[in-house]
């Protein structure tokens, strides 16, 4: 009954049903791309657990990684090895790669670490059948997966980066959204390919084990000028604010499109209760519960916003994965096979939940205008 | 159902003015009677019909169905007395446009909880005894006007009441189909026994009435 209603007034149940999907199609792009961001500011934090990382002073820093201004010389790693309470410094050198305007985040990054310290950055992370890092003195690189996916690479094949040819001889088998997109090699190459003579922009320091990190950072900050020591408390404290505005963000922006749906649907539903006074005086009259009228309205107004959302993750799943496309550059159809890594499905449902939530809530002032029609005065207008 | 009122008064407020709708008006109506009530436009018949339907609260004065004073009655307690004992006809038939025949009559069976089997049983009967069996699953919208009256007589009838309100139910009809449907509500209220107040203007009504009443400027008054 109540979907025979609805579609009683097609053009406007469709409208109505359409805002209400625009409406979710953003909620949802926007969660995804937000919680797509925090996953990989998140993820970031997995990286250089116990371990204390020295950035230059002013460097801005996502985690444990700097992404602007500020260099070290590569001389430093030696003045850290002799603080006391460091056990081993691992100098890196993290470039960005973005291509064009749009891009929020970049397209893949290279990352140089000396010969033989690759663990340092990826743990025991494996290589693909096959691979093996770089040798010493040769032009050659280890890539992710996604860019090994995206660009059809696996080893043995060549690449380019600037003016240099580099063979890949390893593929990563991760799913992390840093070191699926990155191109690791050899330090010095690095440093040689993107003109960063001796210059790095991350050392990492591991304590020794029965140092205090606080305590090795302040001694680390003491006596060497212009750095920065951050323990991993200090790099999740500096991340907190930027997770904060996104998360604030994104609960804003999806309040502001729930309450413009609820008037939304609260105006179609006033106008569908109006046209059809008749009826509810009638179901009135011949004894219906007022809680019947009540459930009748809100149902309908529940399945316009079932409908609506439904719609709007569909779409906005989509939106989603186009947005993440443009802002990294990788391909559309790359994003597929994980969309439910984009727009995870307690998200869909979350929203789902909450579209129809929100249009029940929204068909309780019509579905009360309806229950308390005076069914006199609208059966005798009607004759 | 056996009905009385005693001094039944109703008013509305128009702007600053007041309309005396239903003026003392004191009525009673045995078992299984055909009452008709004659008398022009704003005479006040309907708002009489809402009164003794429990549509609508009288200003002053009483109304006792089966010698229960039901002005004293909850909104919910007279919501159930017409649903189960009570049927409306109305003019304009009051079909709802997206629910097809059958489904028309059988929900006031759903509103008084009865099974789907049930409700399907009944109505099926009832509409085939209304001459409907070939009209079932049509929306209103694909039915006449008499077919629409006589679904709207079967959803009157779909909970056996005892009392059968119908405010002008052939003021839309031709004459010869506004003949069928007296024919039918007489022999409804002759064979099931049901009591029928018609409010009406159709004199062929008042031929089979056991009662007339007519009703000018919110006053009522037997004729024969």
């Amino acid at each position: 009954m109540c979907l025979r209603n609805l579609f009683r007034r097609r053009v406007r149940t469709f409208l109505c049903v359409l805002g209400i999907a625009l409406a979710t199609t953003l909620i949802v792009a926007i969660g995804a791309t937000t919680s797509r961001y925090i996953y990989v500011i998140k993820e970031m934090h997995t990286y250089f657990s116990g371990k204390i990382v020295v950035v230059s002073k002013g460097a801005i820093v996502i985690e444990a990684f700097p992404i602007a201004t500020g260099n070290l010389p590569q001389t430093m790693v030696e003045k850290l090895k002799q603080v006391n309470g460091t056990k081993d410094a691992v100098p890196m050198l993290f470039i960005y790669n973005f291509e064009g305007a749009l891009e929020a985040l970049p397209r893949n990054f290279t990352i140089g670490i000396p010969q033989g310290n690759w663990s340092a950055l990826v743990g025991f992370t494996p290589l693909k059948s096959g691979g093996r890092w770089p040798s010493a003195n040769e032009s050659e690189a280890v890539i992710g997966s996604s860019l090994s996916d995206q660009f059809n690479l696996t080893v043995g094949d060549a690449i380019k980066l600037k003016d240099y040819d580099l063979k890949v001889t390893g593929v990563l088998n991760t799913s992390s959204a840093l070191l699926s997109r990155s191109i690791i090699m050899p330090l010095d190459l690095v440093q040689e390919i993107y003109g960063y003579n001796k210059l790095v922009n991350l050392i990492v320091v591991e304590p020794r084990g029965e140092v205090n990190t606080a305590k090795l950072a302040e001694r680390i900050e003491t006596e060497i000028a212009n750095v920065n020591a951050l323990t991993e408390d200090e790099r999740t404290d500096l991340a907190r604010p930027l997770i904060s505005n996104l998360e604030t963000w994104a609960l804003g922006i999806r309040t502001v499109l729930f309450i413009l749906s609820m008037i939304f649907v609260t105006t179609v539903a006033m106008m569908n209760i109006s046209e059809r006074r008749r009826d509810f005086a009638t179901l009135d009259a011949i004894g219906a519960p007022k809680s019947f009228i009540f459930k009748v309205v809100t149902i309908e107004t529940g399945l316009m916003g079932f409908f609506g959302g439904l719609s709007g993750i569909l779409l906005g799943s989509f939106v989603a994965i186009a947005v993440a496309s443009v802002y990294t550059g990788i391909p559309i159809s790359l994003f597929f096979p994980g969309i439910f890594d984009i727009t995870p499905p307690i998200l869909m449902l979350e929203i789902l939940a909450s579209t129809v939530a929100v249009s029940c809530i929204a068909g309780i002032i019509p579905s009360i205008a309806a229950a308390r029609m005076k069914i006199t005065e609208v059966l005798r207008a009607e004759y | 159902m056996r009905i009385k009122t005693v001094d039944l008064t109703k008013i509305f407020h128009v702007g600053s003015s007041e309309i005396t709708a239903v003026n003392k008006v004191n009525f009673e109506v045995n078992e299984a009677k055909f009452i008709a009530i004659v008398g022009p436009s704003g005479s006040g018949k309907s708002t009489l019909l809402s009164l003794i339907g429990l549509n609508d609260y009288p200003n002053y004065g009483k109304i006792f169905i089966d010698d229960i004073d039901t002005v004293l009655l909850s909104g919910s307690q007279r919501r159930k007395i017409r649903l189960s004992r009570m049927g409306f006809v109305f003019q304009t038939f009051n079909l709802f446009p997206t629910l097809n025949a059958l489904e028309n009559v059988e929900l006031p069976m759903a509103l008084a909880n009865k099974s789907k089997g049930e409700q399907r049983e009944k109505a099926v009967r009832l509409l085939e005894a209304m001459g409907l069996s070939n009209r079932l699953f049509h929306r209103p919208k694909e039915l006449s006007m008499g077919e629409m009256q006589r679904v709207a007589i079967a959803r009157a009838l779909v909970n056996n009441p005892e009392l059968i309100i119908a405010d002008e139910p052939t003021g839309e009809l031709d004459s010869k189909t506004a003949k069928e449907i007296i024919r039918l509500l007489f022999d409804i209220n002759r064979k099931e026994k049901t009591t029928v107040i018609v409010a009406t203007h159709d004199e062929k009504i008042v031929d089979v009435a056991d009662a007339i009443y007519s009703m000018y400027d919110g006053k009522l008054k037997l004729e024969g």
